[in-house]
C-alpha cells in the first residue's frame, strides 16, 4: 500500500499533468488513507501552487493552468461529497477584478484574473475600461472581499486612487482590500494611495490575495 | 525624449553626424553583425571602424562622397539625391530610390 | 563606514548601495535569469564590470570610443508631437519634422514613421495617409527609415475585433474554443501586417518594424512570424525589425509551433532564432524590469538575458531599452544616470549589434 507521502506526491503530480481522469483516480486512491480536506490542501491545493509556479516561469501555459483547475475542482467535489457539512471546503473569498476607466488593457488582468479562479477564489472579472463606481457597485453586489486595480498608462493610474476614494465615501474602506497592479503601478504608487497592496505579476497577485483575504 | 537621446550620447554611432546610418544600412540590408558591418563601411569609405563615429572624420568624408551632412553645403545632396550615392558607395539597394528611379523613367 | 554609490530602484527611486550589496545584487539578478532561461550566468569578471560601470562617478557613462552601436528609433516621430498615455512631450509638429529632428538634430541611427494608435490594424482605414507620410519623409531622409506599430493580436478580440475574447473563454473552461479565437485571430494579424506593408513598400518605406510581438501571447507571436516570413518572401531587400514585447513568450495559447518549436514559454535566446528563421533582418530582445527590485538586480539579470539572445542570434540583436526594460527603471522620464549605465553595459558586456 502506498505511504501518506507517495499518495500526497501522486496527487500533486496529477494536478500538474492537467489531468482530470488521473486526479480523480488519485483522489480515490488516496481516500481510504487520508482525510478528505488533508487530500484538498496538502495534495490538491499544493499542486495548483506549483502549476502557478510552472506559468510563472513558462513551463506551462494559460489552457494548461484552466485544465488543472478544472481537474482540481473535480477532484474536490468527489471529496466534498463525502464531508460533513461544516467540514465543506469554504470559499477563499470574492473578488472584483478589472482594468480602470480609459485603459483598453486587457490581457495581463484576464491573467490574473483566471490564475486567481484557478487559485480558488471567485472572480468576477469586470472588463476593461470600467467606469470607477462599476468597482465599488460590484464589490457591493457580490460582497466582495477584495477589488483588484489594473492599469497600464500612467495616465489612467490616478483611476486606482479613484476607486479608493470611492469606497472610502461609501464607507465599505474598511471590509473590502484593494490591489493594485499594471506597468506603472509600483509599490511606492500603492503606499501613496494607501492599497493594500501591490503585485508584480499573476502569480504574486495570488499570493498577496491569499495572504489578505485569509488574514482578513 | 530624454531617453532616446541619452542612448544616442552614450552609445549611439550618431547618424548621419558620423556614418551610424551606413552602418545600420548594412545591418538591415545585409543582416551583417555589428563588426562585420563597421568593417564593411569602414572598408567602402577607406577609412578605419573607429572613424565611422568620429564627426572630424565623417563631416569632410560626407560632404565629399555627397551623401547627406547636415549642415547647409549649397548644391549637397539631400534625401533621395544622397541615398542613391549611399546605394553606389555601399553596394546595396534602398528602396525609396528604387521607386524614384521607377517614377522618373 | 564603506562608500556608497547613488543608484536606482526599478522605479527610478533614489537608493545608495556599498560595493559589496551591488556585487550581490547583480550576482543575485543573473542567477535569476539563467534559472530561468536556463542560460549561463556572467562571469565573475563580467559582474566586476558592470559593477564598474554603475559604480562610476559621473552622471552620465558612455561606451568606450570604438565600441558605439547603431541606435534605431522606434515611434520618435510621435514623441515629438503625441502622447500616448506614457511617452510623447506634445511639440505641435508634424511627423516629418519628427522624423528629421532625431535625424539632424538628435544624430537617430535609423528612424520610425508611426501612427498614432501604434497597432497595425487602425492603420488600415487611413492607410493613404500613412503612405502620403512615408514618401514626403523619404523623400527628404538619409537615414533607413521604417514603418512601424505594434501587431496588438488583443485589436481582434472583442469588444475591438470579430473574435471572442479568447481570456473570457478560458475562465468559462471553453478552451477549445479559445483556442480557435487565438488562431483565426492570429490569421487576421498576419493578412492585415501584410497588406499594410505592401502599401507602405510601394510608398518607398525601407521596411517594417514589428514593436512589441507578443504583447498578446504566443498566438501574437505566431501570427507576426507568418507575416514577417510573407513580407521577406515578397520582398526579398525588406528591413525586418522583429521587437519583443516581453522577456518570456505568454502561453496563451501554448500549443502552438513555429518551425516545429512551441513558442509558449520562449526565453530571448530561444525566441530569435525563430525571428531569423522567419526572416527577420534584426531581432530586439526584451528583458522587463521589476519594480521592486534594485537597478544592479535589474541589470545583472538584463544583461544575462541579452548576452545570451546575442550569443543564440544568427542576425544582429538590437535590445529593447525603452521605459521599463533592459535594466532602465519603470518611469515616464528614466534617470539618466541609470540608461547611460544600462546602455553601456549592454554594448559592452552583452555585445549588442545595436539598441
Amino acid at each position: 500500500m502506498a505511504s501518506k507521502e507517495e499518495l500526497i506526491q501522486e496527487l500533486t503530480d496529477a494536478i500538474i499533468s492537467c489531468k482530470k481522469d488521473r486526479v480523480l483516480e488519485a483522489v480515490e486512491k488516496a481516500k481510504g488513507v487520508m482525510e478528505p480536506s488533508e487530500i484538498i490542501e496538502k495534495g490538491l491545493a499544493a499542486g495548483m501552487n506549483e502549476v502557478g509556479t510552472l506559468f510563472e516561469r513558462g513551463k506551462l501555459f494559460l489552457p494548461h493552468v484552466m485544465m488543472a483547475a478544472d481537474a482540481m475542482t473535480a477532484g474536490v467535489q468527489v471529496l466534498e461529497a463525502e464531508m460533513p457539512a461544516g467540514e465543506q471546503k469554504k470559499k477563499m473569498g470574492v473578488i472584483v477584478n478589472g482594468t480602470v476607466e480609459g485603459d483598453v488593457h486587457d490581457i495581463g488582468k484576464s491573467i490574473v484574473s483566471t490564475m486567481l479562479q484557478s487559485a480558488g477564489f471567485e472572480v468576477h472579472d469586470i472588463g476593461r475600461d470600467v467606469p470607477i463606481r462599476d468597482f465599488v457597485n460590484k464589490a457591493k453586489e457580490v460582497n466582495a472581499d477584495m477589488i483588484g486595480l489594473s492599469a497600464l498608462m500612467t495616465t489612467t493610474l490616478p483611476g486606482q486612487k479613484e476607486v479608493i476614494e470611492l469606497l472610502k465615501e461609501e464607507g465599505m474602506r474598511d471590509r473590502v482590500k484593494v490591489m493594485v497592479g499594471g506597468a506603472p503601478a509600483t509599490q511606492a504608487w500603492a503606499d501613496k494611495i494607501s492599497a493594500d497592496c501591490y503585485a508584480e505579476n499573476a502569480s504574486e497577485a495570488v499570493a498577496k490575495a491569499k495572504e489578505l483575504i485569509v488574514k482578513k | 525624449m530624454g531617453m532616446p537621446i541619452s542612448h544616442i550620447m552614450a552609445s549611439g554611432m550618431t547618424g548621419i553626424r558620423a556614418a551610424g546610418d551606413l552602418v545600420a544600412r548594412m545591418e538591415f540590408s545585409k543582416k551583417m553583425r555589428i563588426g562585420e558591418a563597421k568593417e564593411y563601411v569602414a572598408k567602402k569609405l577607406g577609412v578605419e571602424s573607429m572613424d565611422l563615429s568620429d564627426e572630424h572624420v565623417m563631416r569632410e568624408l560626407r560632404e565629399e562622397l555627397d551623401i547627406g551632412v547636415i549642415t547647409s553645403v549649397a548644391g549637397a545632396a539631400k534625401g533621395i539625391a544622397a541615398k542613391m550615392n549611399i546605394e553606389k558607395l555601399l553596394d546595396t539597394k534602398i528602396n525609396s530610390c528604387d521607386l524614384f528611379r521607377k517614377q522618373i523613367a | 563606514m564603506a562608500t556608497e554609490y547613488a543608484l536606482r530602484m526599478g522605479d527610478g527611486k533614489r537608493i545608495f548601495l556599498s560595493k559589496e550589496k551591488i556585487l550581490e545584487e547583480l550576482e543575485a539578478g543573473s542567477a535569476d535569469a539563467a534559472d530561468l532561461g536556463e542560460i549561463p550566468t556572467l562571469s565573475g569578471n563580467e559582474i566586476d564590470k558592470v559593477a564598474e560601470i554603475l559604480m562610476m562617478p559621473g552622471k552620465t557613462v558612455s561606451v568606450e570610443q570604438g565600441m558605439e552601436v547603431p541606435v534605431t528609433h522606434d515611434i520618435g516621430t510621435l514623441r515629438i508631437d503625441g502622447d500616448q498615455g506614457n511617452s510623447g512631450v506634445g511639440i505641435p509638429s508634424s511627423r516629418l519634422v519628427g522624423c528629421m529632428m532625431h535625424e539632424r538634430a538628435f544624430g537617430a541611427d535609423t528612424m520610425e514613421l508611426g501612427h498614432i494608435d501604434y497597432s497595425y490594424k487602425p492603420v488600415k482605414p487611413v492607410i493613404s495617409n500613412e503612405c502620403q507620410a512615408m514618401e514626403v519623409c523619404q523623400q527628404n531622409m538619409i537615414v533607413p527609415l521604417f514603418y512601424g506599430a505594434m501587431p496588438n493580436m488583443g485589436l481582434y478580440y472583442t469588444p475591438d475585433g470579430p473574435f471572442e475574447n479568447p481570456g473570457d473563454l478560458m475562465k468559462a473552461f471553453k478552451i477549445q474554443e479559445a483556442w480557435d479565437s487565438m488562431e483565426h485571430s492570429a490569421e487576421h494579424l498576419t493578412r492585415d501586417t501584410i497588406w499594410i506593408m505592401q502599401k507602405l513598400m510601394a510608398s518607398g518605406s525601407d521596411g517594417v518594424n514589428f514593436d512589441t510581438i507578443g504583447a498578446a501571447g504566443d498566438g501574437d507571436f505566431f501570427g507576426s512570424l507568418h507575416a514577417i516570413e510573407a513580407l521577406r518572401k515578397e520582398f526579398p531587400n525588406i528591413y525586418i525589425e522583429a521587437g519583443m514585447a516581453g522577456e518570456c513568450v505568454l502561453g496563451m495559447h501554448g500549443e502552438l509551433k513555429y518551425d516545429g518549436t512551441t513558442l509558449a514559454g520562449l526565453w530571448p535566446h530561444q525566441q530569435a532564432p525563430l525571428a531569423a528563421k522567419a526572416g527577420a533582418s534584426v531581432f530586439g530582445p526584451v528583458c522587463n524590469t521589476n519594480t521592486s527590485k534594485t537597478s544592479p538586480w535589474n541589470l545583472g539579470r538584463a544583461v544575462t538575458f541579452m548576452k545570451a539572445a546575442v550569443k543564440a542570434s544568427t542576425i544582429p540583436c538590437h535590445v529593447d531599452m525603452g521605459m521599463g526594460v533592459g535594466g532602465i527603471p519603470m518611469l515616464e522620464t528614466p534617470p539618466i544616470d541609470a540608461v547611460t549605465r544600462a546602455s553601456k553595459a549592454m554594448v559592452e558586456i552583452a555585445g549588442v549589434d545595436g539598441i
